[in-house]
């Protein structure tokens, strides 16, 4: 199967023999698909998250994306792979204070070697995209909560990433500016990105993506897609 | 002390910042400890002495004089002379030439040398009816005293070559007529060395050379004798009590307390100097890992105080934070300061002969107390300012982002043509200037030490080299049966000794030169007496040097003025200066027996002790019979030293030893270890003071780590933006350093010297050249990468996925 991220068997303990954070899940995400991941709070939403980013290794089971495993890669190795496959957002932008915009966008460009003429142009090709060229030299300190997301966002799609992973990009912002955010989200999903959104908001993920996973106390509850343009199969747990 | 609260609060913060408490313990631990063993060894240098002088009753002055020109009464008056708090004397005193007679029938073996003979340099004797006396107070090491005609009693404490004969040799006194022999019945000791020996009072005239005139000797204590300047107020004013020439020569106790300690004496400036690197440094470090906590720890102190802490409370919280570390670390240094002390100070004294040594209690009290009182007070000035923050402004502080600082830094880096890991961390020192200044002072000091050290270990070795003149005369040829202090006397043989060759001196060194000259590879050679002469104006001997012919590529380093050109003409070191206070261009009277030259100071040659160097001529016209007891040699280059001794021993035979010139100081060796000890401590405290300053920022910048990781950091990246945060620091800190350790080596190096009693020739100033330069400018790097790459592993390594998901 052509999957962008296979998860099997994932299980995450934080502590040894305490409760896991993530329990033994199996995931699969096809290239091209928008995901939501829902439940509570404290339900390991963002553990999963980072261990398809490789920022976390799991306990046992086996994380595959883009077709290399990303459980055994060495420290150096996932980070690599981080920055050249993956493109991440977070609920509270992490943004690098010290650095401008244009800095900002640029970091993971530089850290990866590109060329400096070919990661400016790059730069300031999304920076445009995203509203917020004018900003280019400004600190993130001096920018609104809608902005700052859009500098992450341009920051996480710098190096053309397979693969973007959100962690509640909306849950700082208001609502009005969310729904900028999110219609931003579904027209980068149209133009084939595929990409995991973790959410608290039940209307976010019903209306920009197609496929919903639950997750409680660690376990996938369900996963729905909605909609018959998907060949995967729908289905319900119980 | 601190109880409940504060006290949960005070190790709350320590189990949290545990390596800044691992830290402030290890830099009190060096720091003290090198601070214990620098004081021990300074104050172990004077006491021995000091204890001695004040047992013996020293004589602070021991004055010659003309007793044809002053009546006893005149003399016994100068007691009374307010400066005056204790006087004794007259003693008859007289300079004689000895031999030593060889003990008859004695066979030599194993356990039982044999007196084979020889001459002593001339000696001063005093007539003096009792051992006791309210000045110079004798001790007697063994013997008893001399009370019967024919009995002396010699100084053991001396340095002269008579110290080591033992009780039953007799002296054949030559310059005496009637050559009368003297048996030795007692060794004492005099604190200030005031005489070579002492027979009974009715003796001293029989022992006069035919027309000498009379001498005495008068030993004074006085009120004021703490330095050379009152010595000599002291002693005008005895001059002045008594007719015009009386006093013909004195001898301050300073010569020879500078004797007994000046092995150690040199140690003093540059322990000094390595003592406050080291204090400062320590303040510096604890200032920056309690300033920082306070700094990390707004937020918290705010929480403490809105639960109800008082100021007081928060201030106990955060001092003890570093005060129980700093404790434990100083204990623990006084512990490795003795334990360290102990071997250095038992070589010191068995090498110098200054006695048993310990560090005394006083220092081991002294040093951790006023450690800790520095250390408090950096400690209590930023936590003053955590007590009195408000509780509201605390956590608002805490809370709020920091913007500006930084930012211009950050954009012209950024446009270096650098990696970007590489730019980031450079930038970073610009957001917290005060923790970078703490951090540049620390490295500098560090890297100052390393330069300052470098230079002093150069610069010694070349005092070794200077002062054995091995460089220049890398061979040498003893003649055991010339005259002088130096070869010529054998008196003690145990069996398989050099023989004393059967030919006469000049024919002997005669085939001596007929060797070198045959020998291939000599490249030049001179012949020299090592004698002792008296000088006018001083009651001690004064070792001189003379040579045969050209010696100016013998390798004496010139201070001042030129190496002698002609007979008349003497070169003198330093310590004969201050001896006798002439100064070059001078001229003094060389005496020995009946004899006198004059002869004026053409240069100050570097040379430790007092010294005379001269021409052939010179020395021969007091000493008529003068022979060469030595042969320097210089080798053509290329020549080999080990074969070319080989050959020349063969070809001289056994009776002449052939030596390879070796450099030879254990006083160097000590010292250079002492301050490559010192060094390695000092850089270590540096680099725990930027290990502090690194671990000090991760957790600062924690939450920008992990952004990086999140876009892609690999570890390496992220070590080298951490080293990146104090490399900067530390180069910057290395280009200061350079001419900031040259500085101090110029102020350091000059001291030591003073202290040792020697000049210094420009050349052992100038050490530093420009690839050395370039090496030691990149010492702060080395300290800053050094301090930082733990800290920068630890960095990469921490997992700090969390964080990207809280605020
Ligand atoms: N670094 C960590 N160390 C220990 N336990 C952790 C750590 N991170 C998360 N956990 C625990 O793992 C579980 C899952 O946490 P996670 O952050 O993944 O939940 P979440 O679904 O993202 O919650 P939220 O919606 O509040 O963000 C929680 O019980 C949490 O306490
Ligand atoms: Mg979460």
């Amino acid at each position: 199967m052509d999957a962008l991220i296979q998860l099997s068997d994932v299980t995450k303990r934080y502590d040894a023999g305490g409760h896991p954070a993530v329990d033994r899940v199996s995931l699969t995400v096809a290239p091209g698909e928008a995901v939501a991941v829902m439940g509570p709070s404290g339900s390991g939403k963002s553990t999963l998250l980072n261990l398809i980013a490789g920022l976390d290794r799991p306990t046992s089971g086996t994380v595959t994306v883009a077709g290399q495993r990303i459980d055994t890669l060495s420290e150096t190795g996932v980070a690599r792979f981080r920055r050249q496959r993956i493109g991440m957002i977070f609920q509270f932008f992490n943004l690098l204070d010290d650095l401008t915009v244009a800095d900002n966008v640029l970091l993971p460009a530089q850290l990866s070697g590109l060329r400096a003429a070919q990661a400016r142009a790059r730069t300031a090709e999304l920076l445009a995209a995203l509203r917020i060229d004018r900003h280019a030299d400004a600190f993130p300190a001096r920018l609104s909560g809608g902005e700052r997301q859009r500098v992450a966002i341009a920051r996480a799609l710098v190096n053309r990433p397979v693969l973007l992973l959100a962690d509640e990009p909306t849950g700082a912002l208001d609502t009005a500016t969310g729904e900028e955010i999110g219609e931003l989200l579904r027209d980068l999903n149209s133009s084939g990105q595929t990409m995991v959104l973790v959410t608290h908001n039940p209307d976010l993920a019903a209306r920009y993506a197609r496929r919903t996973v639950h997750i409680v106390d660690g376990q996938v509850r369900s996963d729905v897609v909605i909609g018959s343009s998907t060949d995967l199969a729908g289905q319900v747990l119980p | 002390m601190i109880r409940g609260p504060v006290s949960r609060a005070v190790r709350g913060g320590l189990t949290r910042r545990r390596v800044q408490t691992i830290v402030i313990g290890l830099v009190l631990l060096i720091s003290t400890g090198a601070s214990v063993l620098a004081l021990a060894i300074v104050v172990d240098s004077n006491a021995p002495f000091d204890h001695a002088f004040a047992a013996q009753h020293g004589a602070d002055e021991v004055a010659s004089i003309d007793s044809a020109k002053a009546t006893a009464a005149q003399l016994a008056a100068t007691s009374k002379l307010p400066v005056v708090t204790a006087a004794s004397g007259p003693f008859a005193e007289v300079t004689v030439a000895a031999d030593i007679s060889a003990t008859p029938g004695c066979t030599p073996g194993p356990g039982n040398p044999c007196l084979i003979g020889g001459s002593l340099p001339p000696m001063t004797l005093v007539g003096r009816a009792t051992l006791g006396g309210q000045v110079d107070d004798l001790t007697l090491q063994s013997g008893h005293w001399a009370t019967k005609p024919g009995q002396v009693v010699l100084d053991g404490s001396g340095s002269g070559p008579e110290v080591g004969l033992p009780l039953g040799a007799r002296l054949v006194i030559t310059s005496a007529p009637g050559k009368p022999t003297l048996t030795v019945v007692g060794i004492a000791s005099s604190i200030t060395g005031s005489a070579a020996g002492w027979v009974a009072p009715s003796e001293i005239f029989g022992l006069s050379p035919r027309g000498a005139p009379a001498s005495a000797q008068m030993l004074y204590r006085f009120k004021a004798a703490g330095s050379s300047a009152e010595l000599t107020a002291d002693m005008a004013a005895v001059a002045r009590a008594l007719p015009v020439g009386a006093v013909s020569g004195s001898q301050s106790y300073l010569a020879a307390k500078a004797q007994e300690s000046g092995n150690i004496a040199p140690f003093v400036p540059f322990l000094f100097a390595f003592g406050v690197i080291g204090m400062v440094m320590s303040v510096l470090i604890v200032a920056n890992v309690v300033s920082s906590a306070v700094v990390a720890g707004y937020r918290r102190i705010g929480i403490l105080k809105s639960i109800g802490f008082t100021p007081g409370q928060v201030l106990a919280a955060y001092t003890g934070q570093a005060a129980i570390p700093a404790v434990v670390g100083c204990l623990g240094g006084v512990l490795a300061g003795n334990l360290v002390a102990a071997p250095v100070l038992a070589q010191t004294a068995s090498a110098y002969g200054v006695g048993a040594l310990a560090v005394p209690v006083w220092v081991d009290v002294t040093v951790p107390g006023v450690m800790l009182c520095l250390v408090g007070a950096a400690a209590v000035l930023p936590a003053l300012r955590a007590g009195r923050l408000s509780a509201v402004q605390a956590i608002a502080t805490g809370r709020a982002p920091r913007t500006g600082r930084g930012h211009i830094a950050h954009r012209l880096l950024g446009r270096l043509a650098l990696p970007r890991p590489v730019t980031i961390g450079l930038a970073a020192p610009f957001a917290r200037p005060a923790r970078t200044a703490v951090t540049l002072v620390a490295v500098l000091l560090g890297a100052a030490t390393v330069t300052l050290a470098v230079g002093l270990s150069t610069s010694l070795n070349m005092v070794v080299t200077a002062l054995s003149h091995a460089k220049a005369q890398p061979v040498q040829v003893f003649d055991p049966a010339g005259s002088g202090a130096g070869g010529g006397l054998v008196h003690i043989k145990g069996p398989g000794g050099p023989q004393p060759p059967a030919i006469s001196p000049a024919a002997a060194q005669r085939a001596i030169e007929a060797a070198l000259r045959a020998q291939p590879g000599t490249l030049h050679y001179v012949a020299e007496a090592d004698q002792q002469v008296s000088v006018a104006g001083l009651s001690q001997q004064v070792p001189v040097t003379a040579f045969r012919g050209d010696a100016s590529w013998t390798g004496y380093d010139m201070v001042t003025g030129h190496w002698y050109t002609g007979p008349g003409q003497v070169d003198v070191s330093a310590g004969f200066l201050t001896l006798t206070g002439d100064s070059v261009g001078g001229t003094i009277t060389i005496l020995s027996g009946s004899r006198q030259v004059t002869a004026r100071i053409v240069g100050e040659v570097f040379q430790g002790g007092p010294q005379l160097i001269t021409d052939w001529q010179t020395l021969a016209a007091v000493q008529p019979g003068l022979a060469a007891n030595k042969f320097d040699l210089g080798l053509r280059p290329g020549t080999s030293e080990a074969a070319y001794i080989q050959g020349l021993q063969s070809r001289l035979g056994q009776q002449y030893p052939v030596v390879s010139n070796q450099r030879n100081s254990t006083v160097v060796d000590l010292m250079i270890g002492l301050i490559g000890t010192l060094t390695l401590l000092l850089t270590i405290v540096a680099g725990l003071g930027v290990l502090n300053t690194v671990v000090l920022h991760t957790r600062e910048r924690v939450h920008d780590l992990g952004v990086f990781k999140a876009v892609g950091m690999t570890p390496r990246q992220t070590i080298a933006m951490v080293v990146c945060w104090v490399a900067g620091i530390g180069l910057i800190a290395g280009l200061i350093a350079v001419p900031a350790g040259i500085f101090l080596h110029g102020v350091v190096l000059p001291a030591m010297a003073n202290a040792a009693d020697v000049g210094l020739p420009s050349n052992l100033l100038n050490v530093y050249h420009p690839v050395e330069i370039a090496v030691l400018a990149l010492a702060g790097l080395a300290i800053a990468v050094a301090g930082s790459l733990l800290p920068a592993s630890w960095a990469a390594a921490t997992r700090t996925a969390s964080v990207l998901h809280a605020e």
